[in-house]
């Protein structure tokens, strides 16, 4: 189905139009077949040796059960396998990928305008305006600034952080003399989560630009990449989409440092094997990633999905279902992995971690129901199933472990002596013990092989090895982080095996604010967050040393991880261990080692505002007070308000909100006279949506007798008292 | 002599007690402050003259304490001022103290035009140009375009969803859910 080739001119007025037709379908079957043929054939081979396991004690249904998950457990650890293999040997030949594809970095790209957004919800407001800022200076630097506009797309809910956006974003505006380049957008509802606030760009601005880059809350890219990106796409018609592989940075914790590092040392084979397989038939992560506005206007908008949630309803995670839209009409979708300078941050601790996978989570178990959609390509479906796999194999592995307890607890029940025969096949001269033994150091060797193979590549490479601090250091760290992964894996087990429940029968289960001290998570939080798992591990493990001794020293490492859940997570969210450890060259990142420009700069505002208080967080309503007292503030929300109110999609939002009705005159008097307090969220919000009634306000609240304000106003107004 | 001469007996200024006025110029400080007017000189000059408009009004209205016609004054003061600077025509206090204040911010008043603050023109060249050509655009003139959904056919899914809104499909399917886990935990002990 050829799409309507884009008018490439999205960008108005912009001198090259060129007519872009998307590739025609084309077979790159053989890579496909090759790579995934390994991970089946690997799988097979070890299956049979473990399905002759277990028919050296006899076969039963439970049996049956237990091999049937091992074989889908060891494929998915097998295709990770394969992608390190490959990776590492494609990285040693020369892999085809799109910047080598054909000369594009003398491509022309004057006159082709291209946004970059910023798609933020309740965000560290302060974090996002720094990256933003540091994106900015890198591509001044570049002489190419003309050529974009940035985008803070706001999806706040919350009235403080959204008064606070405004501020910063002015300021930033202010001190970057960047009024009419870097402009801030606020939706009255956050209808459709981020992809609705990406497609209320399109919708208001798209048409101005040829392609938008879309960064996240804590993205950061260097000038020149993005600069590269818009040339990669000028030279290449048929591309829709170009993900970055964004490098993680900044972490000050040590569990963000192993992960840092383990994204560093690992990232690479693992991408490059990723793009073996995928080639021009690449997948979408949500941000870091350049994509062409037409195209993606034209067929990237999500339908509902039908049914109840968790599966019905608006898509979660848009990303992955983008990238297939777009691969089914045609356009080429492409991993740049190899472009330096992208570049954000990870989860600080294990508990944050979590919780942004209970988000994933869900978003990945409902492409269940897109896998299927009709017109998509194979390996869009293949990026779908790997995504909702790596979701299921936690509760899998589980349902694996408690299948094999179940084995032991029958046999044991029966009170007959286990009885081995020998090996199907005949060259195994092994005991039971042995035979078990083999399998369960090939399924090591499966995991840990992409590791040494990572190593091995670093060997390899003095300029990378330099920047992780040298071979030695490099090492320790990853047989460490390895140790770490191997205790983290068990919780990791459990929390996707309680989300995938959730998601199933509860829907939309959240978390709570996490209570974390100056140094990291806090005893308490670590013991609210785990107590479950640390029971789970005492109470499995003994059951299991009653059964059977030697069993018990098997599932060791798994009920270890559970056991000292409390004090690895409390202690690897320590900022104080992520210092000392890189004190003593362990996780260096190439990003600690030599801290490019941009993220130097980034750091050290972060630093000089840290120093300064400007990151202590406020009082409750703080941003109301200077909406409705603060001469600035005040003007300059009204001011964007009545600039939204242009626009007619916003006009009738703000119309379906309640402002301009009466009510919300009596709703001010009531702040006055009662205060925040006694007001709700809501109603708050409509207040600070009512260009109308601020003004009054914030006459009202200085022109009125102090003793006909709340006590909490005339507080707030000594404070400008100084 | 003026009325607020006359009105100055001991320990009262303009028939009312020292410390109501000191409230006053509290507040008048407050909202100078909330200006960003640093500079000690300018602001108490600035708050003397509030203050002094608001003196000749005290005799005139009793009933209202000094703090409210102080500010009052300031009010009416600022957008007296605003007015002629932006020659804007007479609208609403409202409006044109909201645009006034947008221009003070855009002209950076706190940090370069301190002096010319509430001080009667002529103002300088740059700095009027500054109040009055100054605008604040958080995004560019917009380009409406439409994003509609592509239907995507969810094949069997789709089905399965259709069928799962039959009535007592769900209850059905979890009996013999039911049936089989009864069924299957017969068979696991039975062997």
């Amino acid at each position: 189905m050829p799409s309507t080739p884009p008018t490439a001119g999205a960008g108005t007025g912009q001198a090259q139009r060129t007519h872009i037709e998307p590739m025609p379908r084309v077979r790159r079957g053989w890579r496909v077949f090759l790579f995934y043929s390994s991970a089946v054939l690997l799988t097979g081979l070890v299956s049979m040796l473990f399905a002759d396991l277990l028919w050296r004690t006899g076969w039963s249904l439970a049996g049956v059960v237990l091999l049937c998950l091992f074989m889908v457990l060891f494929l998915v650890i097998a295709v990770g396998c394969m992608h390190g293999v490959y990776g590492f040997m494609a990285r040693l030949s020369g892999d085809r990928r799109l910047t080598g594809l054909k000369e594009y970095r003398g491509q022309n790209i004057k006159g082709v305008s291209t946004a970059l957004v910023f798609p933020v919800h309740n965000e560290e407001v302060a974090r996002v305006c720094e990256g933003l800022r540091a994106t900015y200076e890198s591509l001044e630097k570049t002489g190419r600034l003309g050529n974009f506009d940035f985008y803070i797309l706001s999806d706040s809910t919350e009235a403080d952080k959204w008064v606070e956006e405004e501020q910063r974003w002015f300021d930033l505006v202010r001190d970057l003399d960047a009024l009419g380049r870097i402009y801030y957008r606020r939706r009255v509802t956050n209808e459709g989560k981020k992809c609705g606030n990406i497609r209320d760009f399109l919708s208001t601005w798209g048409a101005r630009y040829r392609y938008f880059v879309v960064f996240d809350a804590d993205s950061v890219m260097k000038g020149e990449t993005v600069v590269e990106l818009v040339k990669l796409m000028e030279a290449h018609p048929h591309v829709g989409l170009v993900q970055t592989v964004p490098a993680l940075v900044n972490a000050r914790t040590l569990f963000g440092r192993m992960e840092q590092f383990a994204n560093r040392l690992y990232g690479p084979i693992f991408i490059t094997g990723l793009n073996f397989w995928a080639q021009a038939f690449g997948n979408y992560w949500g941000h870091n990633a350049i994509i062409r506005t037409e195209a993606f206007m034209q067929h990237c908008d999500l339908p509902q999905l039908p049914g109840r949630k968790p599966f019905g309803g608006q898509i979660l995670s848009h990303d992955f279902v983008e990238a297939a839209l777009l691969l089914r009409a045609d356009w080429e979708v492409w991993l740049a992995y190899d472009l330096e300078g992208s570049w954000e941050e990870a989860p600080p601790t294990m508990i944050e971690a979590a919780r942004r996978d209970r988000r994933w989570c869900q978003g990945n178990l409902q492409h269940f129901m897109v896998v299927w959609a009709k017109g998509l390509r194979g390996l869009s479906r293949l990026h779908l199933a790997q995504g909702i796999l790596s979701y299921l194999a936690g509760p899998l592995w589980l349902f694996f472990l408690l299948t094999f307890n179940w084995m032991l607890w029958s046999e044991s029940r029966t009170g007959l002596s286990r009885i081995t025969v020998r090996p199907w096949t005949p060259f195994l001269r092994v005991s039971g013990t042995e035979h078990a033994f083999l399998i369960f150091v090939i399924c090591m060797a499966v995991l840990f092989l992409p590791k040494v193979l990572a190593l091995a590549d670093l060997a390899l490479d003095r300029e990378r090895r330099r920047a992780f601090g040298g071979l030695t250091n490099a090492t320790v760290s990853a047989i460490a982080e390895t140790a770490f992964s191997a205790l983290h894996a068990p919780l990791q087990m459990l929390w996707h095996s309680k989300y995938v429940a959730e998601s199933l029968f509860l829907a939309g289960v959240s978390w709570g604010p996490q209570t974390r001290t100056a140094e990291g998570t806090s005893w308490l939080e670590g013991a609210r967050a785990h107590w479950g798992h640390t029971v789970i591990g005492l109470v499995w493990g003994s059951a299991i040393w009653r059964l059977d001794h030697p069993t018990f020293w098997w599932f060791m490492p798994v009920m270890a991880g559970m056991v000292v859940s409390i004090p690895l997570s409390v202690l690897t969210s320590r900022t104080s261990l992520g210092e000392q450890t890189r004190r003593a060259g362990l996780f260096l990142s190439p990003e600690e080692t030599a801290p490019p420009r941009e993220l130097a700069a980034l750091r050290a505002r972060m630093a000089a505002e840290a120093a300064d208080g400007q990151l202590t967080p406020r009082g409750a309503d703080c941003g109301l007070a200077d909406v409705v007292l603060d001469p600035y503030v005040n003007a300059m929300h009204v001011t964007l308000l009545r600039e939204k109110g242009q626009n007619p999609a916003f006009a009738r939002a703000l119309s379906d909100l309640g402002v301009g009705r009466p009510e919300v005159r009596a709703l001010c008097e009531k702040l006055l006279a009662e205060g925040p307090e006694r007001l709700g969220r809501q109603e708050k919000l409509l207040i600070l949506s009512d260009a109308e009634q601020l003004p009054w306000l914030h006459r009202q609240a200085w022109l009125r007798p102090s003793a006909t304000l709340a006590r909490w106003w005339q507080g707030q107004i000594r404070e400008y008292a100084r | 002599m003026n009325a607020t001469a006359r009105n100055n007996t001991p320990g009262k200024l303009a028939g009312r007690p020292l410390e109501e006025w000191n409230g006053a110029y509290s507040k008048v400080e407050s909202y100078f402050h909330a200006l960003r007017m640093n500079n000690r000189v300018l602001l108490g000059q600035l708050v003397a003259r509030v203050l002094e408009r608001a003196m000749e009004r005290s005799d005139a209205e009793p009933q209202r304490s000094a703090t409210e016609l102080a500010v009052e004054e300031m009010d009416r003061l600022v957008n007296e001022w605003f007015a002629q600077v932006l020659q804007a025509p007479p609208a609403g206090a409202e409006m044109l103290s909201t645009r006034g204040r947008m221009a003070l911010l855009l002209a950076d008043m706190p940090g370069r035009w301190q002096d010319q603050f509430l001080r009667p023109g002529p103002w300088p060249e740059e700095f009027v140009v500054a109040m009055r050509e100054g605008y604040l655009r958080a995004g560019p003139d917009f380009q409406l375009a439409k994003m509609t959904p592509r239907p995507l056919d969810l094949g069997p899914i789709a089905t399965l969803t259709r069928w799962s809104r039959l009535p007592y499909v769900k209850m059905a399917a979890s009996w013999v859910l039911f049936g089989a886990l009864l069924v299957l935990l017969f068979y696991l002990t039975h062997q």
